[in-house]
């Protein structure tokens, strides 16, 4: 399915392995082409991105080297 | 810690349904207030407690009536697809006829059929008690 945050996810792929050297776990708030900082928690990192920039589309990312996939077990789901 | 029972006709035919309010969650609704933006109005919506979800989902379109902005992505697995990439929005969830409210990042994604237009996940189910009546037909949830 389509993402509205191709451009933030463009710049993580693009930043991952130093973000992964310098960062590993963390989380990233990625705003286009910027990224805005490095937090604990994905509630911290959230909460930066609406005082920062508002309700706009933003990116909080956990930094990993494997992509968690979550898991429906529910036919309810139309993917 | 409050709770709050729901009896459903045919519990185990319908599964357990809840009346749930959708709104933005508070991070967003301080951004818009100092901003001097509109606090769009809550939803509500008919949700099913899921136990097999490993997040809450809200139906495709709900987040732009909502006026919800993504804020994270992620990736679903499903019965028929893997590997999905869905958009992530933190929202507001208040179960009706009780305080409970609860915020969560809840996945957008297409759920087959009108009536039911969230799926309560083990992610909020995480942070309370989740009692399944059947033989009085009727749940408990407590937060």
């Amino acid at each position: 399915m389509a993402t509205m945050l191709e451009q933030e996810l463009a710049t993580y792929q693009k930043q991952r392995e130093r973000l992964l050297e310098i960062a590993r776990g963390k989380y990233v708030l990625i705003s286009k082409d910027q990224i805005l900082g490095i937090f604990d928690t994905e509630a911290d990192a959230i909460r930066q991105g609406y005082q920062q920039l508002g309700n706009v589309p933003f990116l909080a990312k956990q930094i990993v080297e494997i992509e968690p996939v979550q898991n429906f077990v529910s036919q309810l789901l139309a993917v | 810690m409050p709770s709050f029972t729901v009896g459903v006709p045919n519990l185990e035919a319908a599964g357990p349904c809840v009346k749930v309010s959708l709104a933005v969650s508070s991070a967003a609704e301080e951004a818009l207030r100092k901003r001097s933006e509109a606090i769009p109005n809550p939803m509500q919506v008919l949700a099913l407690i899921d136990t097999g979800a490993m997040a809450t989902v809200i139906q495709t379109g709900v987040a732009q009536q909502l006026g919800l902005k993504p804020v994270g992505i992620t990736w679903i697995q499903t019965p028929a697809s893997s590997d999905v990439l869905c958009d992530k929005y933190l929202v507001r969830v208040a179960f009706m006829d009780s305080p409970t409210t609860v915020e969560s990042t809840v996945v957008e994604a297409p759920l087959r059929g009108v009536s039911i237009q969230c799926l309560i996940g083990r992610d909020i189910l995480a942070q309370g008690i989740f009692i399944y009546n059947g033989p009085v037909n009727q749940f408990t949830l407590s937060f």
